[in-house]
This record gives C-alpha cells, structure tokens and sequence, in this order.
C-alpha cells in the first residue's frame, strides 16, 4: 500500500531528490536509481507513465526539466501516485512561487520539508492542502527566530 | 535551511560552476578536510548548522562514505536545545546511518542503542514540535517491510534491546490517544506507531486492550487524521482479524459520505473530488477485507448497501465527461478501486456488464494511463468474477489496443485477452494472436506463445484445431525467437514441449499431428523452419510417423515413410545444433520401425560422420546410435531384440501440472492475491478458494504462534444485568455514567432475538454526543452450541438513542455461563470508553411450558425419566439455601416466568412447607427435551430448599439445576 521511494531526476540523469521509504542497502538504491533513469528518460512523450519494474510498479511525471518518480506496490493505485505528484509539486510551486529545477538545487531541504510533510514513511497523510503549507511557513518562521536568537546570542 | 547560510549557497555554486568531475571532487575534498577540522574546534550553533548542512549536501551528491566521520557530530546535535539544530541532527543521523554490510536486525538494535535516551527525552518534552521531531525519525528510519516480505525483522521480547522498545512504544502509543495531543502529534505518531508495531508485534499481545483505542482514530472527524490512521488499522486488523468486521460500518459510512454525498471541509477537495487519498485508501481497507473473507455475507446489510451505493457512483462519476486532467484521473484512480471491489458484492449481471462497459469505454481513452490502469482493472475484475462476464462484444475494441503505441498498454492487453477468454471467443482470441505475433515486439513474443498454448489446450474441443494452431504458433514462432533464451522470464523452449506432451498423451491427435507436419514441412520445402517446429517434428515424426506411414498408399505417397524421412533429412544441416541431436534420435526410431527401408545406408552415412561433430551432445548421441544402429539391422537375432528393448516407444506422461502456468509473470500474481479465483487452468490443482476461511484466523498470524493473549476482564457491574437478563425478558442491561444499554427478548422456539437500545445517559447530564460508538467484537468461548450474530449495528454517532439488535440460536445443550462477551467502544468528550459485557445465552429463553392434564400425569413422566436415564444421569437434587425467606407464589411466578408451566403448588400459607412441581419442553436446533422440576421446603421457615430436576437429556438436568439455582441465588 505505501509508496516505497520518491526520487527527482533531472533530464540529465542527475538526482535531485530522493526519498527510501524502506529499508534499502546503497547497493540497492544506486542499483535502482541507474536502472531507473536510463528506462525513464529513454522513454518518449506520450507513453504510459506507469509500468512495472520488478515486483513493483513504477509511476513517473515530468514537469520541465524534472522527472518525478515512485516506486509503490504493484497492487497500489497508479493513477493515485500521479496526482500525489501532482499535489507534490503544487505545493512546491506555492511555496517557492513557480518552482523550477534550481530551487529545489538550492532549497533542497524545504523540498524534503515538504515531501515529509505530505508522505510519512510511505503512506499519503495530509490531505488538506492548506495544512502543508501552513506547517511550512510555521517552520521557515521558526527557523527565522532561530537566526534571530543567534544573533541576540 | 536558512536563507542566509552564505557559506552553503556559495559551495553549491562552486560545485555547479566546476568543469568536470575532478574539479567537482577537489571542491569536495577541500570541503570535507575543512569541515572534518572545523568539527574538531568548537562551533557556534550557526556554524554548526552551516557545516551540516554542507554535508547533507555532499551526501545528496552521491558521496555517501566522505560524509560518515559527520554521524558523531550529529548525535551531538540530537541533545541540542535548540529546534533546529536537533532537527538537523536527525535528519543527519538518519542519512549517515550505515546499512550496507550489516544485517537489518543488528541495524535496528544498533540504531535503537544510541538513539533511545534521545528519543524517549524528545516524545517526553511538552512541545508538539519535538514530539514531532522524534515521531518523524521514528517513522522514517524504523520502517522495514511490510508483514509477509521476506526481509521482516521481528525484535522479541528476549531482545537484548526489548526493554527499549517497551519503554518507547507505550509513549507513542500514548500520544496517539492521549485527548491532549494535537491532530497533528497523532497524525505522526500513528505512522510511527505503525513502524514501530511492525518491528515489535509481541507489544500488541501484551497490550491487546491498546486495539479498539486506536480503531478509533479511524472514527475521528478530521480527514487528514484518518487518512495517517489508515494503515495503522490496517495493520491491527491483520493481527485481530475479529477486529476487521468491526470498523467496517464505519468505513462504510465515511466513503458513502465522501463519494456519494460528496462532503467534505473544502480544504480536503482536490481539484473537484473530496479527498481521493482517503477514498482510495478506504476502498483498499475494504477489499483487503472482503479478500480475506471472501465475500461480503458476514457484514450488515445497511453497510453492504452503503458500499453497493459508493462503488456504483464511482462508476457514474467516472463517465461524466471532464475538461481537467486531474479530475479526470483522480475520478478514474477511484473508479479502478472500486471495481475492485465490486465482485464481493453479489453484484448482479447487470452491474457487473456495466461496470465492464465503463472500463472498456475508457480503453479508448486519449490518456496512455487511463487506457493501461483500465486494461489492469478489467484483468481483475474478470479474474475475481465468479459469473461469467459476456466478453465478445467487446473483443474487437480489446483488439485495437495490441496496436497501442506503448508497450505497456499491449503486454496488458495480451494478458487482458487470456484472461477473458471462454468457450465462445478462444478461436477468434486465438488466430487474432496468431496474426498479430509477426508484428508484435521481440520482447512480447515468449509471452504471447505461451498464452496462446494454455488457451488452446484449455478450451479446443476440435483436436485438427489445436494442432494446426499450435504448429502454426510454432512455425512462426521458432523461426524469430531463439529458444531457451529468457525473453522476459519465459523460455520460449518449453512451448514446444507442451506440444509434445499433449500429442504424446492424446491418442486420436498423433496421425492428424503427423500429417499436419509433413504438410507444412513440405511447404516450406527445405526452408529454415522454426527450431521449435522442427524439434516437434522430428519428435513427434520418430514416434508416431510409423502409424502415418501405415495408412498412407500409392495415392498419398507423401505421407509413406520414405518421404518423411527426406523432409527431416533435408533439413537436418539447416537446422540448429540444439534441434540435430532430436532429429537423430527419430532417424534411429526409423531404423527401429523399418531396417530394411532403402534410407537405412543414409542414416548410417549420417551418424558416422556425426561421430566427428565438434558438438559433444551429437556426437555422444551419433557414436551410440551407430551401435544400436548396427544391431537392429544386423541378422542376429541377439543383438536385435536387445536394441529394440532400448528403444520402447514412450509412456504417457504422468506429469499433470503444466509448466507453462508459471510462466504468467504478473498475471499469476492476480489469480493468488485473489481468494476467489474460481478459474481452473488446465491441468493445475485448483485454486484454494473455499478454505481461504481458515487464513482468516489468528493461528496463521506468524505473531501469535502459540500465545493465546489472554481474555479481557469484563466491566464491573456487568453481572446485574447479566442476571436479569438470565430471568427477565425485558429490562436495563448496563447502566453508568455515560450509557444506559436497555434489552428486549423476543423468543421462537430455539432462537431468539435481543434487541438494546442505546441511550446516552452522557447527554443528560453535560449534553455530550457519544461518537465512534462500535460492536468490536463478539467473542464466545464455544463449540457450536449457540450462534450469536449482530444483525443490526448501532450508529456510530449517538445523541439521544440508538439501537442494536442480536439473534442468538440454541443449537445444542449449552453449558451454563459460557455466554458471549461483547466489547463495544466509544468515544466521549474526548474520553475514550470501553465496556465488556457478558450476555448470557441461556437454556432457559429456549424453554417453553407445557401444561400437564393433572399431578399424576407429571408423577408418570418423572419416573419415566427416571427409568430411561437412571438417577444418575436424569436427575440432579440438592439442599440449598435462600438469603431470606421465600413464599410460594414468587417462587411460583419465577418459575413461570423462566418457562416452566406449574403443576401443582401448595397455598401460601405461612408455617407450612412449600411445595412446587413444574414442567417444560425445552427446544434446541438439534433436539427437543422435556424437562420436570420440582422445589420443596425443607424447614418451616422456607430458607432451605430441596430442588431436583429431571430432563430428558444427559447431562441436562445439571445445567438446568445450575440455572435455577443461579436465579434464585440460592447457595448450597
């Protein structure tokens, strides 16, 4: 039922993001990620976004220069995955205000903010679409005191 | 991350800036001997943070091992005061942690080692945000596959880390259902729990009481809460299976609210749905259920038609045409969930034919993604289906998708066409396969051979029709694909020995078989044919070409023996060096057949050059066969029969399982995911559909070999109404502060209906509701004697009243006080409650009066009994003892009241002894019994009684003794 790994490609083959949901040796991860990129960007346009991948299922978007790929369960619901892409990088954009591939280079940690803050340990929890971004900007706030106490110190 | 942190900003843009690789790498390595150095000094919190952050950087690139020297520092940064300092140490810790090499149970026990004081401090802390901090660790780095994944690391309780776990399980625990925690805390804590409970199921045997608290999560009104809360049910439930039945009526009744109602706060709609997450993850729950169960017989019918109601309306919203992508998908993602579903529900034929006209209509969807999942969904659906769903009409559009431009979409297909394949379609199913095999991709070819050979050997009634397909699939298949080379999981080789097999054990099919292949061979006249085909040939040529042979005269010399011979001849060279060593063992099953046939010398020529074959296997099988060779046509008479006994023709084959079933990849995986799969292939044993029940049990729970948890106490003061229900048939059942539980009985002959009413007492006194109020679990410590079953469920939300109803059924003689305990659950003013209630299933609501005519009627069936049985086994007396004094006529009416018709009873006058005899028929499912009773005072102050049955059952008399004795609160 759960997703099992979240990761960004770029178009390049280079790994922007990525995300284990179960335990994998680094053997096994780059393994899957090389694997992965080379079927994923070798595939064209208007092809299906799932397909299977060993005993699991594989479901991937682009957006711009971005690929966004999941690993969940081959009985889990593909068409699901895609819109919890989606809701991924909807709530990106809204943060960063129009995302693009940069920002999530240099922002990296909020990118993983807020994929926590949507995915926990591979289930979906938070279907409220307001309650990530409030959490967000709670934490960006947080951080600020803390930049502020440090210069008080 | 801060904005600010200049120093991280300007390495990461050094890193881009660099040429090549060797330049990124030095960066690096400059990086990493700076920060290894500046760790060594002290920090402040800001450099501190900065050069973590450049580590988790560095690791982000892919450099995993530079980065480990950093773990240290993080664990020093855990027991930091500062949030975000402590935020960055676990996210640290949870990068640098070093799985490879390790055995994931010394990782966990390593990582539990040194993480428990932070952890315990951190879930401890009055502060949601570190609550959190830790729950997320939790969650993120104790995960481990899921129950049923061979890789499942189980800590138990002699662990030498098991007292870590106790002390930090029962905190996460608490913050899931602590009325103080905030939605957010529990959100996180129940998927931290979830880890956590995986890793250490024997928690739950111990704390069972722990399960109907968190079901309830499930009942809570906040969207997001129950959507984190989900799997974690999903897991309890898979551990008490009882508890599965349970939350059923409030899933029910949460999707109906969402998919038919359509409400939900408007922050939880994505785009125009209400949130698909959860509904998705409800129907999962909900078939997960009815796949356990096999049907959906044992739930109520109000949630039976909720369900019914959810899935046809996610059917109507998925052919609503839409403008947005999103919607669209969000409406199909539900709409292939809940099809799923569909076939537990006794749908009907028509619901099921339209559910498959929606799925059919979107294969000829624009999107490649709804064509691919819709393909996947009817593959279930048909699968899972016991009727049969009338598949032709909709074959030609099925067709059109083989032509699809994705491979995916027609591999689905391929599978989609063997499984909806029956009686009426497999021919056409089949030669439209073997037209499109030609142009269809290399890697689809195994696949689609071996479907079309299990199609046809399941179905072909006509055997002319199985050869010549089979041939046909051979000739063009062999031809393109190597064999015994693995396209896609599948050896293309086995095809073809399946063929045999088949041939080898149906007799009427050798003779057509062998002339069908001379026929082909001989058109293609010296070709390259197919490896497959040639190997089938020359086996099936060598074994039964004689009986062709035979029949064949002047008119079809083609088919004579000589003529078979020259087609394997000639294409003996053209021939690969797999298929030769064949060919020559059927030349030398010629030889056997006919030694005087003018080819005889061309064999022999043939194997003597094949004795210098550079390939071992011919040339092993050439320099044996010229011996054996050289003996059948020897005129020794010796030597002859001795070669012929080497070369006897086959046995049957005795193998029935048919190799190329495994050979389904992915779709073998439906049929054993699904309970029901009713399907029988070919020469399989079937499918274990009906004892699927016995999987549904807690003994198979690998968690509970053989601990039985140990049963709940009940709640006090259950024993009043227990009492008064034994007596009365009306009256208050349970009674406190909150909720009043009243009872009503309604009897006929054996069985009879209990009917509570629920009324919440709560709602007097501080106008509380009581919500998420659940029947969880009936539990009865019994062999058959009695059926208990709840036929009506409660609300789950109850203001005022509600009602629930139970049908309980005698079937045998039920021993006293082994009556069903029922656990119901609720929620109060943030409170959570449960009770545990005994309900007596007694004897006595089975026990109707029967009037006798006069005292001597009753004399005469007392010593009836009492010859019958014997005193022993028909009778039971004894002295007892009532708390005060009794008189004759409460006695009496007690009597009737229970059941009994009264005989005979002395006046009630005070200072003589009573005296009262009553008789009744008891009915139970499998017999009826009589049953005669009689109570005497034994003292002037009517305080000791003499009470003695007699009944028509062994054993009977005793338990109704009890049964009176326990009413009358008589003592001995």
């Amino acid at each position: 039922m759960p997703v099992q790994f979240t990761l960004l490609l770029s178009r390049q083959g280079k790994v922007r993001l990525s995300k284990w949901y179960r335990a994998t040796s680094q053997k096994e991860k780059s393994k899957i990620t090389r694997e992965l990129t080379t079927i994923i960007l070798s595939r064209r346009a208007k092809m299906c976004n799932i397909l299977e991948y060993k005993d699991i299922k594989i479901v991937y978007r682009r957006y711009a220069s971005l690929f966004f790929v999941m690993g969940i369960d081959a009985s889990d619901n593909g068409l699901l995955t895609l819109e919890i892409i989606h809701r991924y990088v909807e709530q990106m954009d809204k943060l960063f205000g129009n995302v693009c591939e940069l920002d999530i280079i240099f922002g990296f940690s909020k990118a993983y903010y807020i994929l926590d803050e949507l995915i926990l340990d591979g289930y979906v929890m938070e279907s409220s679409k307001r309650e990530v971004i409030k959490k967000v900007s709670q934490q960006d706030e947080l951080e600020n005191m803390d930049e502020f106490e440090t210069v008080m110190a | 991350m801060a904005p600010q942190m200049k120093g991280l900003t300007q390495f990461i843009m050094d890193l881009r800036a660099a040429q090549d690789a060797a330049e990124e790498r030095k960066r690096i390595n400059v990086e990493v001997s700076n920060i290894r150095a500046k760790f060594a000094t002290s920090l402040t919190s800001y450099q501190k943070k900065k050069y973590v952050c450049k580590l988790i950087y560095i690791y982000l690139l892919g450099l995993s091992e530079e980065v480990r020297f950093g773990l240290d520092q993080a664990y020093d940064l855990l027991s930091s005061s500062n949030y975000l300092e402590k935020q960055l140490g676990y996210l640290l810790v949870s990068l640098l942690l070093n799985r490879t090499g390790i055995t994931p149970l010394n990782f966990v026990q390593e990582l539990i080692e040194r993480t428990q004081t932070h952890l315990i401090r951190d879930l401890r802390v009055d502060s949601d945000d570190i609550n959190i901090l830790a729950l997320l660790f939790i969650a993120s780095n104790f995960n481990f596959p899921a129950v049923g994944h061979q890789k499942t690391v189980i800590i138990t309780n002699t662990d030498p880390t098991a007292e870590f776990w106790q002390e930090l399980i029962p905190l996460v625990y608490g913050l899931c259902v602590s009325p103080t925690s905030t939605n957010l805390v529990k959100k996180k804590a129940s998927v931290a729990l979830l880890a956590l409970l995986r890793l250490c199921p024997s928690v739950l045997i111990t704390n069972d009481n722990w399960i109907p608290r968190l079901l309830s999560l499930i009942d809570d009104t906040d969207i997001s809460l129950i959507l984190s809360a989900v799997p974690l049910a999903s897991l309890l439930t898979e551990f008490k299976p009882s508890y599965a039945k349970a939350i059923m009526p409030s899933v029910a009744q949460r999707l109906y609210s969402l998919v038919v109602d359509a409400t939900c706060p408007s922050d939880e709609f994505y785009y125009d749905t209400p949130s698909p997450w959860l509904v998705i993850k409800l129907l999962q729950l909900t078939e997960h259920y009815f796949v356990k169960t096999g049907s959906s017989d044992s739930l109520d019918a109000t949630t039976v038609q909720s369900i019914r109601l959810v899935v046809s309306r996610s059917i109507q919203n998925a052919l609503v045409p839409r403008l947005a992508q999103t919607s669209r998908n969000t409406h199909s993602a539900i709409l292939f969930q809940a099809v799923s579903i569909l076939t537990y529900l006794d749908a009907s034929p028509d619901a099921l034919s339209g559910a498959v006209k929606a799925l059919v209509q979107l294969i000829d969807s624009q999107e490649t993604n709804t064509r691919y999942l819709a393909l996947d969904t009817l593959i279930k659906l048909v699968a899972r289906s016991e009727a049969k769903i009338p598949f032709v009409e909709h074959l030609e559009k099925i067709f059109t998708s083989l032509h699809n431009k994705d491979i995916s979409v027609r591999r689905k297909t391929i599978d989609l066409l063997y499984i909806v394949c029956d009686e009426m379609s497999y021919t056409q199913i089949v030669n439209h396969l073997l037209d499109y095999y030609p142009s269809s991709e290399t890697s689809l070819r195994a696949s689609i051979s071996v479907k079309i050979a299990l199609i046809a050997e399941r179905f072909a009634t006509d055997s002319t029709w199985y050869v010549s397909s089979m041939l046909r699939l051979l000739s063009i298949s062999g031809s393109t694909a190597n064999p015994n080379v693995r396209i896609d999981g599948v050896l293309e080789g086995e095809v073809w020995e399946r063929v045999a097999q088949v041939i080898v054990n149906n007799e009427d099919l050798t003779i057509k078989a062998c002339k069908y292949i001379v026929n082909i061979l001989r058109k293609s006249s010296g070709a390259p044919e197919g490896d497959s085909l040639m190997k089938v040939s020359a086996f099936v040529l060598g074994e039964f070409g004689y009986k062709l042979a035979e029949q064949s005269n002047s008119e079809n010399e083609q088919f004579g023996i000589n003529s078979q011979f020259q087609i394997l001849y000639d294409s003996y060279f053209t021939s690969s060096l797999l298929t030769r060593p064949l060919i020559l063992s059927a030349f030398l099953k010629f030889i056997n057949r006919f030694p005087k046939a003018d080819f005889v010398p061309d064999i022999m020529d043939l194997l003597e050059v094949e004795t210098l074959s550079l390939d071992l296997e011919i040339q092993n099988r050439a320099s044996e066969f010229l011996k054996i060779a050289t003996f059948l046509v020897s005129s020794n008479y010796e030597d002859v029969s001795f070669a012929k006994s080497l070369l006897l023709p086959l046995p049957p084959f005795e193998n029935k399982e048919n190799k190329l079933l495994r050979q389904l990849g992915s779709l073998a995986l439906v049929n054993r995911s699904t309970s029901s799969f009713k399907r029988t292939l070919v020469g399989s044993p079937a499918p274990n559909g009906p004892d699927n029940s016995e999987n549904f049990d807690e003994k198979s729970n690998p968690f509970f070999e053989d601990e039985a948890p140990k049963p709940l106490p009940l709640t006090p003061n259950w024993y009043g109404g227990y009492h008064r229900m034994l007596q009365y048939d009306a009256g208050i059942f349970y009674e406190d502060q909150l909720v009043k539980l009243t009872y009503k009985i309604q009897r006929s002959g054996y069985a009879y209906t209990i009917s509570f009413t629920i009324i919440n007492n709560a709602a007097r006194n501080s106008g509380a509701t009581i919500s998420a109020f659940t029947v969880s679990d009936i539990s009865t410590d019994n062999k058959g004697e009695y059926i208990v079953n709840l036929t009506k469920t409660p609300d789950l939300t109850i203001t005022d009243r509600s009602s629930m109803e139970f049908e309980a059924r005698i079937c045998d003689i039920v021993e006293n006080k082994c009556g069903p305990v029922i656990s119901i659950s609720y929620k109060c003013s943030g409170s959570f409650n449960s009770l545990r209630l005994k309900i007596p299933i007694s004897l006595l609501k089975g026990l109707s009066g029967t009037t006798m005519a006069s005292i001597d009627d009753f004399k005469k069936r007392w010593v009836q009994i009492g010859t019958l049985l014997g005193v022993e086994e028909g009778e039971l007396s004894g002295l007892l003892c009532a708390p005060h004094r009794y008189n004759c006529a409460f006695l009496a009416s007690t009597l009737q009241r229970i059941g009994f018709a009264i005989v005979q009873k002395t006046p009630d006058n005070p200072g003589e002894n009573i005296m009262i005899t009553g008789a009744g028929i008891l009915k139970t499912l499998k017999s009826n019994y009589g049953v005669l009773i009689s109570l005497r005072s034994t003292d002037l102050d009517a305080k000791a009684f003499q009470l003695t049955v007699r009944a028509t059952g062994a054993g009977l008399s005793a338990i109704m003794f009890g049964l009176v004795q326990e009413i009358l609160s008589l003592q001995n």
